[in-house]
């Protein structure tokens, strides 16, 4: 039933955007109906496929980028607060700075002929973040009588990393892993937007290709597709964190 | 016999923890450590099984080996089934998983935990946990055990069941134990020897020796030997109270 309860209020809202959008005669350019951006989907649906696939492949390397990349910067912090008070200034200069501003100087630098090069980077930037500071977090948030344990048997380094450190920091790293997904789709989206030209492939572009020839019900149907690929990822993270945690973490009860 | 001579320990920030404490504790012997709150006790344990140094003085006698250490609380990793908790120390030395198969199977059943190996933490009972980190700490066959307050959070009953039970392992292992709580009882009930501690900074005040028999069960509760030892302990750790102010 509770599960029901959103598709029923969507297709409320569906039925009423049909309805007020005919009734009040809005031009298609400015509102269309749903059910020409359902037609939309059918015609241009293949093409649009492909663009997303393209957007997706990046989403997706920029996010394991992403996640590999701060897992071991934030392991390498745990080692060491030489190197974290060294490195991670920079790491913040990378997250405040607006990538949109940093697009130009990528594309420029790597992206000229091979944009997606450029894409992948800055979706990479903007993705990185939360997985450094929650990994960071989540490394250092270790139970300190187990902590105690550990240097009781005399663990070593690695055992503490394996065995300790890393199962310690599992929820914050999944938590971060969730808002990383979801930004590296952003992150894809906006550098195709700011880095694409004609030549780019993604998704992007074709909604800025749509809203250039006035295609309004084929940029809808684009950006739906977009909706529900973010909404799928996150889905797909959450299962991965249920499956993980769902032993000894309290929110992740088995009856849940 | 572990030996702790002119122990001192004095926290960053110029806090001494405890001051001179002078210990002798007989190889098979059952101590447990008596005191008020703060007085320095969880300190000491740290201090025997190595994971501090003294600001002064020295231990000697330290049996080869791993020690076994319990908390307060189980302390066990949550992400890991019984088994593997128990399988720990035993992991960290190295030892094959075929290898410590049997250990983790012996340990286990001398808690009485044996059907519960795939089980994890938290779908255990406080109790059970507790056992869990008993059975832990004796997997390595420790030839001392240093247990602090581990009952302190269960119920009664529960609390003498595992004390039974830990006497049990205490006799069976001739491990040498060293048991601190806040309880009278509890500690008159467990040991063959008691030290009374001071308030901050702690020291050693008195020592009792408990004689009782050979197998102690609930019947000793109810013996003169063991009233009267309740009697002086509690006297004495009153004394030891009022010293402080
Ligand atoms: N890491 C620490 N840094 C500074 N002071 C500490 C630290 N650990 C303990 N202390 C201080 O040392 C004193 C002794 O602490 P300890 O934990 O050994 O007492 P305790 O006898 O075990 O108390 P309780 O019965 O409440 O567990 C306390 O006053 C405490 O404030
Ligand atoms: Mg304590």
């Amino acid at each position: 039933m509770s599960r029901l309860l959103p598709l029923l209020v969507g297709l409320i809202v569906l039925a009423l955007w049909e309805t007020s959008v005919r009734l009040m005669q809005v031009p298609v350019f400015v509102l269309p109906p749903p059910s020409l951006i359902a037609e939309a989907l059918m015609t241009d649906g293949p093409q649009l496929l492909d663009a997303l696939l393209e957007t997706l492949k990046l989403t997706v390397a920029a996010f394991a980028a992403s996640f590999l990349g701060g897992l071991a910067l934030a392991v390498l912090f745990v080692q060491s607060r030489l190197i974290e008070r060294s490195l991670l200034p920079y790491a913040v200069v990378l997250q405040v700075t607006p990538i949109v501003a940093i697009a130009p100087l990528i594309v420029i630098w790597v992206g000229v002929d091979h944009v997606e090069r450029a894409v992948f980077i800055l979706a990479t930037i903007v993705a990185f973040f939360p997985i450094l500071s929650n990994a960071s977090f989540g490394l250092r948030s270790v139970d300190p009588g187990l902590a105690d344990l550990f240097r009781l048997y005399r663990a070593t380094g690695w055992q503490r990393l394996w065995l300790l450190q890393l199962p310690s920091a599992l929820p914050a790293l999944l938590a971060g892993a969730r808002i990383s997904a979801g930004l590296a789709l952003i992150g894809t989206v906006v550098a195709e937007f700011v880095a694409g030209s004609g030549e780019a492939t993604g998704l992007a572009w074709r909604i800025v290709e749509s809203a250039n020839r006035l295609e309004i019900p084929r940029m809808f149907a684009a950006l739906l597709l977009l909706s529900l690929t973010g909404l799928a990822l996150n889905a797909v993270i959450v299962q991965i964190e249920h499956r993980l945690l769902r032993r000894w973490h309290s929110g992740h009860g088995e009856a849940a | 016999m572990l030996v702790l001579d002119g122990i001192a320990m004095r926290y960053p920030g110029g806090l001494a923890a405890i001051d001179r404490v002078d210990l002798r504790i007989e190889d098979g012997s059952f101590t447990s450590i008596v005191g008020p709150s703060g007085c320095g006790k969880s300190t000491l344990l740290r201090l025997i099984a190595g994971l501090a140094s003294p600001s002064a003085g020295a231990i000697t006698g330290r049996p080869d080996g791993a020690v076994g250490l319990v908390f307060q609380d189980a302390t066990l990793m949550p992400w890991a089934d019984v088994e593997n908790n128990v399988y720990l120390p035993l992991r960290l030395a190295r030892v094959s998983r075929a290898e410590a198969k049997p250990r983790i199977a012996e340990a286990l059943a001398l808690v009485g935990l044996s059907d519960f190996a795939q089980a994890y933490p938290r779908a255990l009972s406080g109790g059970m946990r507790m056992r869990v980190a008993i059975a832990r700490a004796i997997v390595t066959r420790p030839r001392l055990l240093l247990m602090d307050e581990p009952f302190a959070a269960l119920d009664e009953i529960t609390r003498n069941k595992l004390n039974d039970d830990l006497l049990r392992l205490w006799r069976e292992q001739e491990i040498t134990t060293i048991f601190v709580t806040h309880s009278v009882f509890e500690s008159v009930y467990l040991s063959t020897d008691i030290a009374i501690m001071s308030p901050r900074p702690g020291r050693i005040m008195a020592r009792h020796a408990v004689s009782g028999p050979a197998i102690r069960d609930a019947d000793f509760r109810a013996t003169q030997p063991y009233l009267d030892a309740c009697r002086a302990v509690s006297r004495d750790l009153e004394r030891a109270m009022a010293v402080a102010v």
